[in-house]
């Protein structure tokens, strides 16, 4: 390491830098409110209904976290014991570990070379007569190829759970990020495009039924009416009302914040676009199927960019390195003699640049002059 | 004036006033999270733990976001798994088996003692399948913990305690939860010490359950490795927000105790010999800590209503045991096979009790359980 200091951290020291005073009254009013429901109240209530009006989406069930979320939805969808569901082999381990959680197995699958999201051929080939269901997610810049994922599913009869953690506000032919799946899934986490003040996720759903079934999950198997009847073996993954209301506060901001991030992702891809030649893998420009979550560029030299880009005061990250098959928790779920070639390279090429809203033209230009003077 | 206290809503539960007398220390902690921007787990859930660890004595507190998720991170912990068994009363909030039962094991029912409501040390059978032992400590005192420890030691079965309910209680001077291999606590609202939202802790004195339920918390990751996944985890990671809420009410919980203890003492005071409570709370497995104040009454569903209607709120723990639960339907249990833990969900009934009560609030809700049980209006 040399001795600069990081001027552009990766993430955001401080996303609500703006909004401590509002949060703290948030707290005070809560505790000292004549209402001390505080979980699962009428903040979270209104945030669902909120949710539900931006989305379009039936039915939106606030919950832990995005993880959480996503267990709701497999249980929701009868996944348990012995069935398989078919999870990128290059991802957050969410998606294989809530499936393994349930006495499932996930089945890895490679992703596009380019996207890095769910190859739908390679998913294809991974069907078999116990495969459930399939759960692709949205990563770095990308949705997931949707639309084939979705044929899919439909031939072999298999639901979707569609990770969408780091997509909210994304649109693929004119499709929502979240709205693909029987079930989609945001994050609430910190730095996620929506992200609070603490853990939490939703889950979305047009279908009452999967819905009914996920709140009753959320919270011990009881159905809201009868306190203390337990229909079902349930978590508890539920959504406190100081996230809430923090969240409505900051619901009006949204698309400020998503249109900012997605200006800086867009600013990258002009400023990077001549790298191509250098045989780096930059996001393409259009905006159909677009978040701007994550930037991550794909190259050969990808620890030295990392090196110069410190040196820069740029803190650059890598993810994923190891694929998901190779985690010692999931290895004994990775049949001999497959392999992802794929899920592999990303993991050994991909470095990410800083990308949040706060960030200033300054500090986006330098990023980006520091990239670009790697490969002068 | 007089009319205004008549009519006032005695909640089950508020902290309004004390959490005001305190926001100035809890502003303080939560402006540290602010700044920091550390909103999940962090620097303050780390202070916390240490906080708890040294109230508690335990070796490792390990900051989760909610009691239940505490449960199943110390089962998991300890290896309990599917075609394991784990026995459990059946009487006692829901998640003491549901979380037996979200890692694959199967919870066995066992009876509890009806003047404590919890387990009966003598109430089950061990057998090559039994992989723990869970007592849970209820309501104002722990269970027999001499009398379980010297069946589970002949055994040879470890015990984890949900402790859950159980801050502040020690068995000889050891605090609930480090008495077997390990326990958990829940941060709910309402708890002894509660928070301003969900959040829970697994306490334990063992390296290795603290070190597996520490990555569990956090996607099966460690600190050293980051980048992979050694355990299918979960993400059960506490916000530092009620992390700060809770250090700054922990300051004063052995002071929220004490007011507890006299609110307790109040009540007994002005419900004993009365006609048709069946029982007030009998401490035999001291010094109590009471975290909720419970009677047996007759008529306790109308005595409910009666009380709803005087602007007080009660709450039963717990209507149902958990053999009649439908959720636990698949383990084939019928009607009369726990009597004791039966007869407690018909005739149980806990009031009011929280630091911000006054005794004159505990005089009119007694007085509202009297004029309703002997039929004169107070």
């Amino acid at each position: 390491m040399s001795g600069t200091s990081i001027t552009v951290p990766f993430f955001s020291p401080d996303p609500f830098v703006a909004d401590h005073d509002a949060l703290l009254k948030i707290i005070y009013d809560l505790g000292t409110g004549p209402d001390q429901k505080l979980i699962l109240g009428d903040r979270t209530a209104e945030l669902e209904r909120r949710l539900r009006r931006t989305t379009g989406a039936g039915d939106v069930v606030a919950c832990g976290s995005g993880t959480g979320a996503l267990t709701l939805a497999l249980r929701a969808l009868g996944v348990g014991a012995g069935d398989e569901v078919i999870v990128p082999a290059f991802c957050f381990p969410a998606v294989a570990s809530t499936v393994a959680g349930l006495g499932g197995v996930p089945v890895f699958a490679d992703v596009d070379p380019l996207t890095m999201t769910l190859d739908p051929n390679a998913a294809e080939s991974a069907v078999t007569e116990r495969t459930k269901a399939v759960m692709p997610a949205h990563l770095f810049t990308a949705m997931a190829a949707m639309p084939a994922l979705t044929a899919l599913a439909r031939r072999h009869g298999l639901t979707i759970v569609e990770d969408a953690a780091v997509a909210q506000g994304a649109v693929l032919d004119g499709t929502p990020a979240g709205r693909w799946g029987d079930i989609g899934v945001f994050s609430f986490f910190p730095i996620k495009p929506f992200g609070g003040a603490g853990e939490g996720g939703v889950a979305l759903t047009d279908e009452p039924e999967l819905g009914r079934a996920m709140r009753m999950l959320r919270n011990h198997g009881q159905d809201g009416v009868h306190r203390f009847l337990h229909h079902r073996i349930g978590y508890n993954s539920r959504f406190d009302e100081v996230l809430a209301a923090f969240q409505l506060h900051r619901l009006p901001e949204l698309t400020e914040r998503l249109d900012r991030r997605a200006r800086i992702a867009g600013y990258y891809t002009e400023r990077f676009a001549p790298l191509r030649e250098h045989g780096v893998v930059v996001p393409p420009a259009d905006r159909n199927g677009r978040c701007a979550h994550t930037y991550a560029l794909l190259l050969q030299r990808r620890d030295d960019l990392r090196t110069h880009l410190e040196e820069r005061g740029v803190a650059a990250k890598v993810f994923y390195p190891v694929p998901l098959p190779r985690h010692p928790a999931f290895a004994h779920h990775a049949s001999a003699g497959r392999v992802w070639p794929h899920a592999e390279y990303a993991g050994a090429h991909n470095l990410a640049v800083p990308l949040w809203p706060e960030l200033t033209d300054g500090q986006v230009e330098q990023v980006a002059d520091s990239v670009c003077d790697f490969f002068a | 004036m007089v009319a205004d206290q008549l009519t006032a809503e005695i909640p089950f539960f508020t902290q309004r006033r004390s959490f005001d007398l305190r926001w100035e220390e809890m502003a303080r902690q939560i402006c540290e999270v602010l700044d920091r921007g550390e909103y999940s787990q962090g620097r303050k859930v780390a202070e916390f733990e240490a906080a708890i660890a040294a109230y508690t004595g335990a070796q490792h507190a390990i900051g989760v976001n909610n009691g239940t998720d505490a449960l199943v991170l110390l089962l998991r912990a300890a290896g309990v798994g599917p075609g394991d068994e784990v026995i459990v009363p059946a009487f006692t909030f829901v998640a003491s088996a549901s979380a037996v039962a979200l890692v694959g094991a199967r919870p066995v029912f066992a009876d509890i003692d009806p003047e404590t409501y919890n387990l009966d040390p003598e109430a089950f059978d061990v057998t090559s399948r039994t992989r723990a032992v869970m007592p849970v400590h209820l309501f104002c005192q722990m269970a027999d913990m001499d009398r379980l420890l010297s069946r589970t030691r002949r055994d040879g079965v470890p015990v984890l305690e949900d402790s859950a309910e159980a801050i502040g209680m020690r068995w000889n001077g050891v605090h609930a939860g480090l008495l077997g291999a390990g326990g958990v606590l829940s941060f709910f609202p309402t708890k002894t010490l509660g928070a301003l939202g969900d959040a829970g802790m697994v306490l334990t004195d063992d390296p290795r359950i603290a070190e597996r339920a520490a990555a569990l918390r956090w996607h099966g990751r460690t600190a050293a490795d980051p980048d992979v996944s050694g355990l299918a985890g979960v993400n059960s990671k506490m916000d530092g927000i009620q992390a700060a809420v809770l250090l700054a009410k922990l300051a004063r919980l052995d002071e929220d105790i004490a007011r507890r203890a006299v609110l307790a003492d109040a009540y007994t005071e002005r419900l004993r010999d009365t006609p048709g409570v069946l029982r007030l709370p009998t401490v035999k497995n001291g010094p109590p800590v009471f975290y909720v104040y419970l009677i047996e009454v007759e008529r306790r569903d109308e005595l409910v209503e009666h009380l709803r209607r005087d602007g007080i709120g009660t709450e039963v723990y717990y209507p149902t045991p958990l053999h009649l639960q439908p959720c636990f339907a698949d383990l084939g249990h019928s009607r009369g096979e726990f009597p004791n833990a039966e007869a407690a969900c018909g005739r149980t009934l806990a009031l009011p009790l929280y630091p911000d009560l006054g005794i004159e609030d505990v005089d009119r809700v007694c007085a509202s359980i009297r004029g309703f049980l002997t039929g004169r209006p107070s």
